[in-house]
């Protein structure tokens, strides 16, 4: 609720192991904010989110969101390189990052060994959502909930991120990409939903 | 000791430089004039007032009284350091904590001191009491003014880089570190600034107080510095809690970042 009117009623998704979901909607459906509720970013008034069965308020904030990223629209880079980027993660809980990881995980996103030293801020909006999307899995989460992660990419890169995310799903990551494109929500495969104000309905499968 | 009387003509005479001033704003359009000239009166009553008050207070030392004008001060400081603060919460919401802020760091600032360093006989002597402690409560006050200022600026304009550390699995306290780092330095340098240029630049008012009234400078020096070294004590505390209530508020329980004019409703 906001503002006193409410964003999402009857809105329920679930998600398997290595499950890829697409929630399409237009601008304005709730689809933002029913992502921002699953990352556990925005309270909500009523409503519950489990992950293995557990209720998230049971769970630490900080353990659950290392274990379900989350990538906004348009990912804030932190200041400095891609390399310290890539280690906030595990910084953040104590850990370092390999170098020999640091590197593999930059590859998994598309990009090569000499972004490690490029100026985060200073990326392409692409790059910038590769950079992030390789950060949130420096954590090794166990899902990975995107907010229109090609809205703010021209065709051709959005396209390109869309097929990444296709490609990590089937390494057997739980993803939730929500999308007001219905071609990428068919790109990424698997189980579409569709978000209509503020209703979240089962639309089927993708096919193959 | 001797010092020039100043009459009350006089005194009126020294209005002469606010209207340098106002003049100026005209000229240059800077539509500060209504301004000038109310800060100027206000600021003489209210000096005008606590001198009688002072005077009251000397000739009728009482514990009573010189605490109440103690806590008429920190109330007033807590008010103006709790004022409208943009892109913040209310002033309802940011004058108990400012008060807290303030009055706890005056308190690390003054204690020891007039236990240890100039230790009062009795412990209510406002002769000192009274102007250390303001100088004190001042300083806290712009401390905390300018960190209320600052961070909910800075969470408002960075709120992505924050949740993006939240989403990330950062606690409430690493996610708005770099605000809180940037915003205690920059309410910490004036009073580093102070203590790097007293002597060269700036002679200090109570310092300065002190000579004019023919307390041999090298005492009032070493007043001086005492005062120094405390305003840093204030401004590190007061500032530093002023921060720690201030991410109280900008997060729930369940660290979620909360925005104005979300928070404190």
């Amino acid at each position: 609720m906001r503002e006193g009117r409410r964003i999402l009623d009857g809105a329920s998704i679930l998600v398997r192991a290595g499950e890829a979901v697409a929630i399409e909607g237009p601008s304005g459906s709730g689809k933002s904010s029913f992502a921002r509720a699953l990352a556990t970013l925005t309270e909500v008034d009523s409503g519950i989110v489990l992950l293995d069965g557990r209720d998230v308020h049971e769970l630490a904030p900080t353990d659950y969101r290392k274990r379900v990223a989350f990538l906004a629209q348009q990912p804030a880079m932190f200041a400095g390189t891609v390399r310290e980027n890539l280690e906030s993660g595990p910084t953040l809980h104590g850990k370092a990052l390999d170098p020999a990881k640091a590197l593999a995980l930059l590859e998994s996103v598309g990009l090569d060994a000499s972004f490690l030293q490029r100026e985060a801020r200073s990326l392409s909006g692409g790059e910038k959502q590769r950079v992030a999307l390789a950060r949130a899995l420096a954590n090794e989460p166990e899902v990975l909930l995107l907010d229109e992660p090609a809205a703010a990419l021209d065709p051709v890169a959005g396209g390109l991120i869309v097929a990444l995310i296709r490609q990590l799903a089937r390494g057997g990551l739980s993803v939730v990409m929500v999308t007001h494109v219905a071609g990428h929500a068919q790109a990424l495969g698997g189980t579409r939903y569709r978000c209509e104000r503020g209703r979240v309905l089962r639309a089927g499968q993708a096919e193959e | 000791m001797s010092y020039v009387d100043i009459t009350l003509p006089r005194l009126a005479l020294a209005l002469g430089l606010i209207a340098v001033a106002i003049v100026l704003s005209r000229r240059g359009r800077l539509g500060l004039e209504k301004d000038l000239l109310w800060g100027a009166l206000r600021g003489a009553a209210q000096l005008i007032a606590i001198g009688y008050v002072l005077l009251l207070l000397f000739n009728h030392e009482r514990p009573w009284w010189v605490l109440l004008l103690l806590s008429v001060m920190v109330v007033a400081a807590a008010v103006t350091a709790a004022r409208r603060v943009e892109r913040g919460p209310s002033r309802r919401v940011l004058f108990p904590r400012a008060l807290a802020a303030i009055s706890l760091g005056a308190l690390v600032a003054l204690v020891p001191v007039f236990l240890a360093i100039v230790p009062l006989h009795p412990w209510y002597e406002a002769h000192y009491l009274i102007p250390i402690s303001g100088m004190m409560l001042s300083n806290a006050m712009n401390v905390v003014a300018l960190v209320f200022e600052r961070i909910f600026a800075a969470a408002s304009t960075e709120a992505d880089q924050i949740e993006a550390l939240l989403a990330l699995g950062a606690t409430p306290r690493q996610a708005l570190a770099r605000q809180v780092r940037a915003t205690l330095r920059a309410a910490l340098l004036p009073t580093i600034n102070g203590l790097l240029t007293v002597g060269l630049v700036a002679l200090p008012g109570m310092m300065t107080g002190q000579i004019v009234s023919g307390t041999p400078p090298t005492q009032a020096v070493r007043y001086q510095i005492v005062i120094l070294y405390q305003l840093v004590a204030v401004a590190a505390v007061s500032g530093w809690l002023a921060a720690a209530f201030a991410r109280r508020l900008l997060f729930t329980g369940r660290a979620q970042l909360v925005l104005p004019p979300r928070i404190g409703l």
